[in-house]
């Protein structure tokens, strides 16, 4: 019997799963301090998951890793559990719905205290296939002090723990040591060296978490997860070729000629490369925006940076 | 006794005909003016008065009441002084003044003649009514003589009218102040170092009048940049040359003995300007704004972002039609405003996104509400948008070639508008075509169509986007003399759309 009868379910709230009910989630329970009452919006999905986590104030390219990884581990059955805040959880959870598999997010407030506000309708996505879920009573604020005791739900729903892009003393260096402390594994998205928002991450690598360059670095550390794995393998490779042959840039030489210019990540701009190639701008431009339609450059801000396309 | 002299006054920027009637009559001495006149109207009285008494004539010691027809008009400024000195004048003499005659000026205390507003709309207006003799004060003859074939003549002081009103006789025709020399083009393209994808992008702002919205840190050169438009805009063509001269006579921006402005204006207001300056408002009559004195020329916005958003909602009637229908108590006008912004704007809160040597700390959503400030449909009016990078030290001090003057893109700069003369003869230019007639004049051939198609997918621009390139895309065609727009020219158009 519940000690609490549910109040009728609203608008924007969901069902409540208890942990002494069969479809409580087998890893969440085994944590030493689970939740005794969750809120369910949405289905919870039964499939193994991983979580990815980062910061809020990701830069693109943390961005891209996250989304990248979020949807490949999705297209091979992997539910992607973030915490729905701004910069890499939001990229993962949009990774995740792009893939095969539902995703979940965990909130710190209650169900019906959107935080962060623009991304309800995020939330309603996830929600229509995968789960939001808190263990936050309706009304509950977003306050400093819940998001550390949110992230070990993230850690304790998932097998593993991706970090992309940690500040030092970031929530997302909290959440990859609940899930050491919860036996789970610590993977880690190397950064640039420049990247404040690396030194976090690069600590985890240097402490025993695993380098993730692909999902198959992730996947390959489950057992269980062998099938996910070898749908995966041929995914993985088809980006590789695809990589392999953007990385040696285009074909064309007028294109190859501006791409060897390039960078992976020091942005140059148009007046820059003019110079450089001695030509004139406008047919920069032309050139430009050719590798930029093929995919081998990105542009932001008039910063041009080589892009990995896979 | 009664005499009345013809004046005239602006409402908005259009010359109004008034007729000033003097009525001396016995009574208590003193000195009346109806006819909707507002504070400096009424001041006039003391003006008028002691010029007269300082010129050789005397004011009457009698009851003279002066009216202001049309007397529903409002009425204000110092032109109409010299009017009614005639109108008093003549009225003690109980002499009539010629119909087609017409007196503008201020009087100062001694009698001299001060330059007035607007001197070149009143006199165009009233030149249509029939006047055939103008009297102006001498700084405004060279704006007066403009718009008008009839003689005008310049009156330095009232004292001269003094034998032509007692006896008749023919006043001497004087002699114009020396014509002030237009103000010199502001910054030469060959004075701006290195950014030559800038200068590429105001070079096609300029062949095409569009809109301009460069994206940089401070103290990158942004100010120079937009300085440096007027200098490459066509000449303005004598219709447009009076509109310009005729505003800024209104505006009381007309230097003193100035003839036609013959150079685009440029305005730069600063961020803080209300609404009603920045497009016009005013009190009980229309006043012309910001937006109105860059007619035909450059709007300048540094900072944008950082202007009144008021006041930014306001440009839009300008943006999308070329003018302004100003309402305000006494009747309404629609003032001219057709000027090609450049707005200016750092890329993101802290400044430094897409620099190379600084990391950008703004997260995602606070570049996002930044760049909200700016409102959809002012963006939607800006077909090309520009970042102006920090320049390295050593690019600075590195010798290049010579740059081009403003001088030569100039030449190419008409040439494109030549062409857009020869498509559509009754206009717009290229930054202002809509939709259909981008459908008629923005022919693409097959590579280009293939890629804007592509880019449009792959970009998920918007059906407005994909106008904005076609604009600019026409108008670098028309630059490199091509009739059908192709892929070069798409490229190179899709790099000034609005970035991520």
């Amino acid at each position: 019997m519940n000690p609490h009868p549910d109040p009728p379910p609203q608008a924007g709230e969901g069902k409540s799963v208890w942990l002494t009910d069969p479809d409580y989630p087998a890893l969440l329970r085994e944590i030493h301090d689970p939740p005794a009452r969750l809120y369910v919006n949405g289905q919870l999905p039964s499939e193994p998951m991983i979580a990815i986590v980062g910061s809020r104030h990701a830069t693109p390219y943390g961005r891209r890793a996250a989304h990248r990884l979020a949807r490949d581990l999705s297209d091979s059955g992997v539910v992607v559990v973030s915490g729905l805040a701004r910069g890499v959880d939001a990229a993962a959870h949009r990774g995740a719905l792009e893939g095969k598999s539902p995703t979940v997010a965990v909130m710190a407030t209650g169900l019906d205290r959107m935080y962060p506000p623009e991304h309800a309708e995020l939330a309603q996505a996830i929600a229509a296939s995968g789960a939001v879920i808190t263990e936050a009573e309706n009304g509950t604020l977003p306050l400093p002090g819940r998001f550390p005791v949110r992230n070990r739900i993230i850690s304790g729903l998932s097998l593993g723990v991706v970090v992309v892009e940690a500040a030092q003393r970031s929530g997302a260096l909290i959440t990859a040591r609940m899930a050491a402390e919860q036996g789970r594994e610590v993977f880690c998205v190397p950064g640039s060296i420049e990247n404040p928002l690396a030194i976090g991450g690069h600590q985890l690598i240097k402490d025993g978490a695993k380098l993730v360059q692909t999902v198959e670095d992730v996947l390959d550390e489950f057992a269980d997860l062998s099938r996910a794995r070898a749908r995966a393998h041929a995914r993985v490779r088809a980006h590789t070729r695809a990589r392999t042959r953007a990385d040696s840039g285009p074909q064309e030489p007028e294109l190859f000629a501006v791409w060897e210019l390039l960078d992976w990540v020091e942005p140059r701009h148009h007046d820059d490369l003019a110079a450089a190639m001695n030509l004139d701008v406008k047919e920069v431009s032309r050139r430009l925006t050719l590798l930029e339609m093929s995919g081998y450059i990105i542009g932001d801000c008039g910063a041009v940076t080589r892009a990995s396309r896979a | 006794m009664l005499a009345r002299a013809l004046s005239g006054t602006v409402f908005g920027l259009d010359g109004v005909r008034v007729e000033v009637e003097a009525n001396i009559a016995d009574g208590l001495p003193g000195f009346h003016i109806v006819g909707l006149g507002d504070r400096s109207l009424q001041e006039a009285r003391e003006r008028v008065k002691i010029a007269i008494n300082n010129s050789g004539f005397e004011f009457p010691g009698r009851r003279v009441t002066i009216n202001l027809a049309p007397a529903q008009l409002p009425k204000e400024g110092s032109g109409f002084d010299l009017a009614m000195a005639a109108a008093i004048v003549s009225a003690c003499q109980e002499r009539s003044l010629p119909v087609d005659a017409a007196w503008l000026g201020e009087l100062a205390f001694d009698g001299t003649l001060r330059a007035i507003r607007g001197t070149l709309a009143i006199v165009a207006h009233l030149d249509r009514l029939g006047v055939r003799r103008f009297y102006v004060p001498v700084a405004n003859v060279a704006e007066a003589r403009i718009a008008t074939a009839a003689t005008v003549l310049g009156v330095n002081h009232l004292r001269q009218l003094k034998a032509h009103w007692e006896t008749g006789a023919a006043l001497d025709v004087l002699s114009a102040l020396p014509p002030a020399a237009n103000p010199p083009v502001h910054v030469d393209m060959a004075d701006i170092h290195g950014q030559p994808y800038a200068k590429r992008a105001l070079e096609v702002a300029a062949a095409g009048a569009h809109h301009l919205l460069l994206v940089g840190p401070p103290g990158t050169g942004k100010t120079l940049l937009a300085r440096a438009l007027p200098g490459i805009l066509p000449p303005l063509s004598r219709r447009e040359a009076v509109e310009v001269t005729s505003i800024a006579s209104c505006v009381g921006m007309l230097p003193a003995g100035a003839g036609l402005l013959e150079v685009a204006p440029f305005r730069a207001p600063h961020h803080g300007i209300s609404p009603a300056a920045l497009v016009g408002g005013g009190g009980a009559t229309p006043r012309p704004g910001e937006a109105t004195r860059a007619h035909r020329g450059v709007l300048f916005m540094d900072e944008i972002t950082e202007f009144r958003r008021d006041a930014l909602e306001a440009l839009r009637q300008p943006l999308e039609e070329g003018r302004l229908a100003v309402a305000r108590s006494r009747g309404h006008a629609v003032l001219p405003a057709r000027f090609i912004l450049v707005a200016a704007s750092n890329p993101c809160p802290c400044g430094f996104a897409g620099d190379p040597r600084r990391l950008c700390e703004c997260t995602p959503q606070e570049r996002q509400r930044y760049r909200a400030r700016l409102s959809g449909p002012i963006r939607d009016r800006i077909d090309l948008q520009v970042p102006v990078p920090r320049q390295a030290a050593g690019e600075l001090l590195r010798t290049t070639a010579l740059a081009e003057s403003s001088a030569t893109v100039r030449e190419r700069v008409i040439a494109a508008r030549e062409r857009q003369r020869d498509r559509r003869p009754q206009g717009p230019w290229n930054g202002a075509l809509t939709g259909p007639q981008l459908r008629r004049d923005a022919a693409l051939d097959a590579a280009g169509q293939a890629l804007l198609e592509a880019a449009a997918e792959r970009l998920q621009l918007s059906g407005r986007a994909v106008h904005r390139v076609l604009r600019v895309a026409r108008t670098i065609a028309d630059l490199e003399e091509r009739t059908d727009i192709e892929q070069a020219q798409v490229a190179e158009a899709l790099q000034y759309r609005e970035s991520g």
